[in-house]
Order: C-alpha cells, then structure tokens, then sequence
C-alpha cells in the first residue's frame, strides 16, 4: 500500500513539474517573442551542450512533426527545417542564422542514429573465412602490425604473437563481428606508429623500478617468481575487441553524444567512430601503466575503472576524446 | 523498487556458497554458459581477458563461477584458482575435432593437479547446436573418460547458446556438492 501510495506521488509530480515545463515555456515565448528551439540557439554556443538541449526539447516537444524530426532521413532534413520554422511563425529572413544552427544540429542527432544503425549492422556480421574480402583485411592488419615479419600460413601460431588466442583468429571475433576487425584494423593503418608502439609495448612487460623496500616485502622465492613473470603486457587483439566492446556500448547508450557532437561538424561517422576507438586504445595502454597491476589477471577491474573513468569525462558537455581531432570551431557560429 | 527488494529477501538467503571453477580451451563457451545460466545476454561476448566472476542462484545454493581466460599469457595463473574448488567444470567444443586431441590432453593434465585431487568433474560437451558436434558418447571416449577412477565425474551434452542441457549440469552440480557435504 505505502509503495502504491509512494509511487502514485511520483506520478502526480511528474505531471505537475510537466505542466509547470509548460507553463514556463508559455510564458517565456510571450516574453521574449523566441520558441524554446530559439532559446536554446541564441543562449548556447554551439556543439554538443547546444545539441543535446536541442535534442531533448525535440523529442520532449507535443508537436507530432518536432518528435519525429529527430529520426527524419538526412536527406529530408533541409524540408524539416522549413516545415518547423512554418510551424513556429519564424521568419526566416529576421533570422536567417536560425535555420543553419539548427540543420547542424540536426545532422548531428539524425547522423548519431544513424550511427548506430551502422555500427551495429557491422557488428552483426560475423568473421566469415570464406569471404575473401574478409580475409583480405585480416591479413591487411598483420600486415600493418607486422610489416617486418611475413605471416607463414593463413592458419599459424604467430597470429599469437599479435595477441590473438589460437593459430586462427576467426574466433575470436565473436559478440563483436566485423566491428573489431574494422578497428584493430583501421588503428594499425591509420595510426601505424601508435599501434605497433602499443603492441610492442603489451609484449614487452616494462622494466619494474624496484626500491629495496620492495625487495624486502617479498620472499627470496617470491621474488623470483615476480621476475620470471612476463605476463604482465596483455594481448593486443583481444584487449582490441575488449575495448571495441567498451566503445560500442559507449556509442549505443548514448555517452559518445559529448564527444559526437563536440566534434563531428555535420553527422558522425564510422570513421568517427573508428578515431574514437583508436583514442580509447592509446588511453587505455596509458591507463593500464599507470595503473602498474600485478598480471594480466586484473584487467576486468582495470577496465572497468577505465570505462568509469570515461563516461566521467563525458559528463562534461564541453568533453572531445580526441583533441586533436576538433573540429568544432568549424561549427557554424552564430 | 521496494517491492523487489523484499521478495529477494523472501527468497532466503543461500545456505551454501560454492566455488565453481570453469576451464577449458579458447572458445569453448566458458564466459556464455555462465551467463546462459544467468540468463543474462549473450550476443555480445568478447574473449575473456583475465577473469569472470557470475554469482548463481540455485536450489539453495549459491554458485560462485569463475571463469577464466585461456591465453598462453593466463596460463601460469590457471594454479592460483585451484585451491577450495568445490566443483570442476570443464568445457568443450564437441564440433570443433581439429583439437580433441588438444583438448583432452589440457583435461588430463588438469586432473593430474594435486590440488584438483578428488573434486568432481563436470564435462559439457557444448555447441550441440552445431550440426558437425558429436556425440557426448563419442567425446568421452575419445577422451578416455572412463579411465577416471579418483572422483566423481559427468559428461553433460549441452548448447550454450540456446541454453539447452544446462540446467541438467547445474542440476548435477548440485547434487554432487550435496553427497560431498553429507
């Protein structure tokens, strides 16, 4: 009864808050002679804080024609602007800067669905080693990693040595499909250096500084055992797919808008989606030294704190995981 | 919310923790049959880097699973999850036959472990799903199953992927726990 009670109360304020919303809304439209699409344009500067309130207030909207616009086709969204701007009695010759802010916008949330769509059609499809353009971009990545060292036989021990568990890594592909061959691939040839820095470095456990303090916390055989230890690198490709996981479900709950809508100017796309997944790669080798763990055994907590880590950053609207991809000052001002 | 939470308490808590240890070669379905048993989604495993950890709940007991990656890396460590096993579970793929071979050695190596000694072995024969699995009958022969005299031991056909013969494990699990403790 006291739940019944507790929770017929959340509903009476949910709509009581909804018709003060409105009442608000009301109001400032008569003040300020702008509609709440207005506001946020010429109170927000532009990239993800302004389109993710453009995006709520859309989708939050009672007009059937501004909920649906959000999943409008691309090529549809010119009209849309128009349809709106009729629809909000907005002169377009007073405000001529309106309609460009909020077609951005708008290529941006149309393009993060879209997004997802993609990513995720790629994800589904699984490694086939009778596609032979499949099997063409697994020997592509062995050799962007491996340019030195020519693989033996389709079917050998060395793809371990790239950090694949067996001597055929179709396998290992598994919930992640076609998604974690695009990255590791796309990051082993697009940020070449990068990439064979952190394979080499998951191969090679860094030299441990060792104080004598440490010495003497350890026995004589202990500390023998710790020395003999080389595990203490990872595997390149699964910790790959692992973190193809990790961005995956970052785009798919929505915590990737930050980073989308701060820097992709129109809408984002797989090759977006790819940078990202290299950032998370070097931030994660970053992490994973840093956070100095004892073996390879550790690294669902290490992740897992990586992943908090992440989804912290952004919650800050102004958040761009790649700075040196930035591009949001190519956004139109207004 | 509230509602939920006093059915849990309802439910009673578990008289009996324990620790299963999960093994077997890459790809076997060791994270999947866990999480099947969880009923927990499974479209989107990776290969498990490191360790899982599932907590299940069943006939009063509560299964504590660890699962554990099977790269070369992780080897050396496999040792240190030994110790206060109650239950061995041991899996395989039955349609992949290139590594019987492989597989059965990695078994019999397990069970020559000292601190493996007399804790029962529970084999799930999985991927039946497949087409080309075989037979739980042919894998334990294969695997010379019935040359295991110093416990108890199960050879348990099964499909992680749609769930089928799994609770039939776990009901084996049970069981067997059960007749230790007695």
């Amino acid at each position: 009864m006291k739940h019944f009670l507790r929770m017929l109360f959340q509903v009476c304020l949910y709509f009581y808050c909804k018709f003060l919303w409105r009442c608000l809304k009301f109001v400032m439209r008569k003040l300020t002679g702008r509609c709440e699409l207005q506001r946020i344009c010429y109170n927000t500067k532009p990239g993800a804080s302004r389109t993710m309130k453009i995006e709520t207030s859309l989708r939050d909207s009672k007009s059937k024609l501004l909920q649906t616009s959000v999943s409008v086709h691309p090529d549809a969204i010119e009209k849309t602007i128009e349809d709106i701007m009729e629809l909000k009695k907005i002169n377009p010759d007073i405000n001529p800067q309106l309609g460009i802010s909020l077609q951005a916008c708008l290529l941006q949330i149309v393009g993060y669905r879209n997004l997802i769509a993609d990513v995720e059609k790629l994800r589904r499809e699984p490694y086939d080693s009778d596609n032979p353009q499949h099997e063409e971009m697994l020997l592509k990545l062995w050799k962007f990693l491996k340019p030195n060292t020519p693989l033996e036989s389709r079917i050998s021990k060395q793809w371990c040595e790239i950090g694949f568990q067996g001597d055929d890594p179709k396998t290992d592909f598994r919930g992640m499909g076609l998604l974690g061959l695009y990255n590791l691939q796309y990051f082993a040839e697009r940020d070449a250096a990068a990439a064979q820095q952190v394979l080499s470095d998951s191969l090679h456990p860094k030299c441990r500084d060792i104080t004598k303090e440490e010495i003497s916390k350890f026995s004589k055989a202990e500390w023998e055992k710790k020395r003999m230890d080389k595990a203490i690198g990872y595997s390149f490709a699964i910790v790959g797919i692992n973190i193809t996981d990790l961005a995956y479900n970052l785009l798919v709950s929505g915590a990737l808008k930050t980073h989308f809508y701060n820097i992709a100017p129109e809408a984002p796309t797989l090759s977006h989606f790819q940078q990202t997944f290299c950032y998370l790669m070097h931030e994660f080798h970053k992490f994973w030294i840093e956070e100095d763990p004892m073996d390879i055994m550790e690294f669902n907590r290490v992740r897992e704190k990586f992943r908090k880590r992440i989804i912290r950053q952004l919650q800050n609207p102004d958040m761009a995981l790649c700075p040196h991809f930035a591009a949001s000052e190519g956004l139109i001002n207004m | 919310m509230g509602l939920l939470s006093i059915l849990r308490k309802l439910k009673s808590a578990p008289d009996q923790e324990v620790r299963i240890l999960l093994l077997g070669l890459d790809n076997a379905g060791k994270t999947t049959l866990p999480k099947q048993l969880a009923s927990e989604d499974i479209s989107h495993i990776t290969p498990t880097q490191g360790f899982n950890i599932k907590s299940v709940q069943s006939q009063g007991f509560k299964l504590n699973v660890w699962d554990i990656g099977r790269q070369r890396k992780i080897r050396p460590y496999w040792r240190n999850y030994f110790e206060n096993t109650g239950i061995l579970i041991y899996v395989m793929d039955s349609a992949d036959r290139k590594r019987f071979e492989e597989t059965g050695q990695e078994l019999a190596e397990l069970l020559e472990e000292e601190k493996l000694s007399c804790v029962p072995v529970l084999i799930f024969a999985d991927k039946q799903d497949l087409l080309t699995a075989g037979p739980a009958s042919e894998i334990a022969e294969g695997l010379n199953l019935r040359t295991i005299r110093d416990r108890v031991w199960q050879i348990q056909s099964c499909s992680a992927l749609t769930g089928e013969g799994v609770q039939d494990g776990t009901n084996w699990v049970c069981k067997n726990v059960n007749a230790k403790k007695k």
